[in-house]
């Protein structure tokens, strides 16, 4: 059951003189869905970047040969007229033209009507794109899907069902999942592993063990918790 | 050297305005539409050094339309700097060693082109360049538009939106260089601008738009160079105002 999909050693990031990450080291087996968590600038999204291989990094990114990696950016910046449709951005999946049929099924794998292919995605509204984008980074059947939360654009309900998505197709494409979030309720409800980040790794483990009140409170610089706070940092 | 026919001028000015279009609708969405006009400046040395030296200026337009855009990819990637402020730099300089360099009594063509003055030469080479620009935009169209639309995602299927970059700046560089003997350096930026822009008000799909940038140039081309041929005008100039009427008309026509 367990065969190991990913595995990071001692990962670190510079970015313009900066350590942006350090000491980042986890593995992930197949099936798994890991969240990444930790307060704003704590180098989540630098560390999807880093597996995707848009920035430099020092350490090891180790994927099992042949493993195929979906990607579902944050957010992507659209001009509004932008004269491509729903349909035409699928087709510039690099793996194999899709046809017809796929795009039907990507469309309906992320519940929109087949009527979505012909709209130009920049009149789509932020969920929608955001499907539209799951829907592409699923198009070449990946085994690991990385996927990047919006700050904001899409509300509370449409990110409920995103994650409900999310979870569906993990049943049904057997897809390892990475998701970098800012919601703790989502953390305890659709993931088995988390990771802590801030610049450097705060915690990894399964979410009950290392979502400890003085966990969070060392992560999140005692946003939450405050009697945790005073205690934890006595312990520092 | 032979002057052309008014078959052959029709079929290099088809060929040059459709790449021209083609180009342009990429450049266009990489918010790219003037580094044409500017880099179109970037060749007037090399067309002084052929008028002086008496070797063809398309050679000369080449020589340093690539020099100088490998010298604005590399300066980009080096100062992290945006490339329309770069191509800023370079085409000035070009613009003043231009300026010292063109004889007097040539400035005129250098700065607006003549097509009718096509060589035979000059004929195989804007056809031979046209047609390599349009089939490498097409072969890599699908990678372009991912890169303008998230280099991350473009980053994530394994392409290079680094090295594609350069790659559309040598195609933009080549374009500029064959558009130049159509509409000359002052007009060339038209080339790139008007069709594209008349396209995107025109479509809504990517392949509509591509298609329709490009046969927009074709049409403005023919119109401009039977015009001038019946008018006496110069066509260059005259390619660019039907393309200018083209483009008021799409104002009317824009879709929702």
């Amino acid at each position: 059951m367990s065969e190991t999909i990913l595995e990071v050693k001692n990962l670190q990031v510079e970015l313009g003189g900066a350590k942006v990450l350090e000491n980042v080291s986890f593995s992930v087996q197949a099936g798994d869905s890991l969240a990444i968590i930790g307060p704003n600038g704590s180098g989540k999204t630098t560390l999807f970047r880093a597996l995707i291989g848009a920035v430099d990094y020092e350490g090891e990114i180790k994927f099992t040969p042949g493993v195929k990696i979906g990607y579902v950016p944050q957010k992507i910046d659209l001009e509004r007229d932008l004269p491509i449709t729903v349909e035409e951005f699928f087709k510039l999946k690099s793996t194999a033209l899709p046809g017809k049929k796929h795009i039907q099924e990507a469309l309906s794998s992320v519940k929109l009507s087949p009527s979505y292919a012909v709209k130009p995605i920049g009149a789509l509204s932020a969920g929608e794109l955001q499907r539209v984008l799951v829907a592409w980074a699923i198009l070449g059947n990946p085994r690991l899907l990385l996927f990047d939360e919006p700050t904001a654009s899409v509300d509370v309900a449409g990110q409920e069902t995103i994650y409900e998505l999310l979870h569906e197709l993990q049943d049904q494409r057997d897809l390892t999942l990475i998701l970098i979030s800012h919601d703790l309720t989502v953390v305890y409800r659709y993931a088995n592993r988390v990771l802590c980040l801030n610049k450097a790794q705060i915690c990894f483990g399964a979410p009950k063990e290392v979502l400890t009140p003085e966990g969070l409170s060392k992560l999140y610089g005692g946003e939450r918790g405050f009697y945790h706070h005073l205690h934890s940092e006595k312990l520092t | 050297m032979t002057e052309l026919g008014l078959t052959q001028i029709l079929i290099a000015g088809a060929f040059i305005a459709a790449a021209g279009g083609l180009l342009g609708s990429f450049a266009l969405l990489r918010r790219m539409a003037l580094v044409g006009d500017a880099l179109s400046h970037v060749a007037l040395p090399g067309i002084a050094l052929g008028l002086l030296f008496n070797f063809n200026v398309l050679l000369g337009s080449v020589a340093f339309l690539v020099a100088g855009t490998l010298g604005i990819w590399l300066v980009e990637h080096k100062t992290k700097l945006p490339v329309d402020t770069v191509v800023g730099v370079f085409f000035t300089l070009s613009l003043a060693a231009g300026a010292l360099l063109t004889p007097e009594e040539e400035i005129l063509e250098a700065l607006f082109g003549d097509i009718s003055k096509l060589s035979v030469f000059d004929f195989w080479w804007a056809l031979a360049l046209s047609a390599t620009i349009i089939y490498l935009l097409l072969h890599f169209s699908r990678r372009f538009v991912l890169a303008l639309i998230s280099t991350d995602l473009s980053r994530s299927e394994g392409f290079h939106p680094h090295r594609l970059e350069l790659l559309f700046l040598l195609l933009f560089a080549f374009a500029v260089a064959v558009g130049i003997k159509f509409a000359g350096a002052l007009l060339m930026g038209s080339l790139i601008i008007i069709p594209a822009a008349t396209s995107r008000n025109l479509t809504v799909s990517m392949g509509s738009y591509l298609f329709m940038s490009a046969f927009l140039g074709v049409a403005g081309a023919i119109l401009g160079i039977f015009g001038a041929r019946f008018y006496g005008f110069s066509p260059g100039p005259l390619f660019v105002l039907v393309l200018g009427a083209f483009f008021l008309a799409s104002i009317f026509f824009r879709r929702k």
